[in-house]
């Protein structure tokens, strides 16, 4: 069997639950908007913020919207003991990971189409320059976010407070990243397009690699019992 | 010999749920595993299942070694527990072709609606699971577990959760499961049931294979009074 069709089987499934059920994508969504909605109020509302605060706001908008997906993703493989018919699979956990991985990634984007056109109509006065130089940095910040917090969020859904402790775990792992997404993408918000951020892009990269390598490695033991 | 168990120990901290088991099943035998809560009975599934890991010992099964070859071991294997293992939001045949692409079926949805002409359920093909009953469920998951046509089945207290009729529509599926000279691995605490459906009848009492008999050379009469006299033993 072709290696990653089971990936393509997984992804395939959750995705249909998604759109049947909507519940992450409209969660994130909605929580993402809600934090660009007071963010601005705070700033005062049409008031001009300079290129990095505005990253900052799209990050933090982002980030904690897409945590509320990052849980479900992992959660509903517990109910009613789905991960055990899984894992008694010929699924191997590394192809799991990379659908969870790839199911998180696009969701974040999903919600993204929405959070990104949304930053600008609120936040848009006084930033300069084409929105189009954050695309590489909008993907990689989802590569590192998904495959670290696919790791986090098995670890997590084998707990009783998991919704508490995912970001508990994940915000501090992710930090470099969040350093470095808010850089590039206050460089391309203050107007130096692609080559304000692409001195970023490659650690931003290294990190992907790191937090996809590590997750693909460590994912066997968080959805393994002892 | 098609399934062989040799010396399985586990060890939770400093406890051992298992101290050395030792079991040999011919192809299609139905073993079925009595005990009380606690004698190590899911935990010796959860390892046949390669959920949990042994802390020591061997187990093969159809030539296949548990820790050399998981993968292909797995491909022979069918599980069905307490749990559905299905997924609530699509409908059962959306279930069942989910799991057969899973195993690299060539025609997942023929595969589904097969299996579900097989468990009675093609009227409910495009119900949602969680629009059907207990006893459907519980007939959705045994076609599940039939979906790579596995040579190994375990089966965990698939009677919890079942009224009178609705278990007895199960042991019938059991039968159902149980040919083609399928092997089969049975836990369950209804020793009515379970005496119904074995081959062989077993007995783990902390963490030990305590008996071990053909179902023919057992009078169900006594073996009641049997499993209770050595659960006082230990």
């Amino acid at each position: 069997m072709n290696a990653l069709r089971p990936v393509w089987v997984v992804f395939a499934k959750d995705v249909r639950i998604e759109l049947r059920r909507r519940e992450s994508l409209a969660s994130m969504a909605f929580f993402g908007a809600l934090v660009l909605v007071i963010l601005s109020l705070a700033v005062g509302g049409g008031r001009r913020v300079a290129p990095e605060t505005g990253a900052g706001i799209l990050w933090v908008a982002v980030l904690f919207a897409s945590v509320l997906g990052l849980g479900r993703v992992f959660a509903r493989e517990k109910e009613d003991g789905c991960v055990s018919a899984l894992l008694v699979s010929p699924l191997s956990p590394g192809a799991l990971f990379a659908a969870k991985a790839l199911v998180n990634f696009a969701l974040m984007a999903a919600a993204e189409v929405v959070l990104v056109p949304l930053f600008y109509v609120l936040f848009g006065r006084g930033l300069a320059g084409n929105p189009l130089p954050l695309l590489p940095v909008i993907v990689l910040v989802n590569g590192g976010f998904s495959a670290a917090g696919t790791l986090l969020s098995a670890v997590a859904a084998g707990t009783r407070r998991n919704e508490v402790l995912l970001p508990i775990l994940l915000y501090p792992l992710l930090l470099p990243v969040i350093v470095l997404a808010v850089r590039a993408t206050g460089g391309v918000l203050a107007g130096g397009g692609l080559a304000a951020a692409a001195e970023h892009l490659s650690t931003l990269a290294a990190f992907c690699v790191i937090y996809a390598a590590a997750g693909a490695l460590l994912f066997p033991f968080a959805v393994r019992e002892g | 010999m098609f399934l062989q168990v040799e010396s399985l120990r586990k060890s939770y901290g400093g406890v051992e749920a298992l101290q050395g088991v030792d079991l040999q099943l011919e192809k299609g035998e139905l073993l079925c595993l009595f005990g009380p809560n606690g004698a190590g009975k899911s935990t010796l599934l959860k390892i046949l299942a390669t959920l949990l890991a042994p802390t020591s010992g061997t187990v093969r099964a159809a030539g296949f070694d548990l820790e050399e070859h998981p993968e292909a071991y797995r491909a022979r294997l069918g599980v069905v527990s307490h749990q559905s293992f299905l997924y609530a939001d699509l409908t059962a045949r959306e279930n069942l072709a989910f799991y057969a692409a899973l195993y690299g079926m060539d025609d997942p949805d023929g595969r589904a609606d097969d299996l579900l002409e097989r468990v009675d359920l093609a009227h409910r093909a495009d119900a949602p699971v969680s629009a059907l009953s207990r006893g459907m469920q519980q007939r959705l998951t045994i076609a599940r577990a039939l979906v790579n046509d596995p040579d190994l089945l375990l089966l965990d207290e698939p009677f919890t959760g079942l009224d009178e009729h609705a278990a007895a529509r199960l042991r019938d599926q059991l039968r159902l499961l149980h040919d083609r000279d399928r092997t089969v691995v049975l836990v369950t605490h209804n020793l009515r049931r379970g005496l119904e459906s074995a081959t062989r009848l077993g007995i783990l009492s902390r963490g030990r294979l305590v008996y071990l008999e053909d179902r023919d050379r057992v009078d169900p009469a006594a073996f009641e009074a049997e499993y209770f006299r050595l659960l006082e033993v230990r």
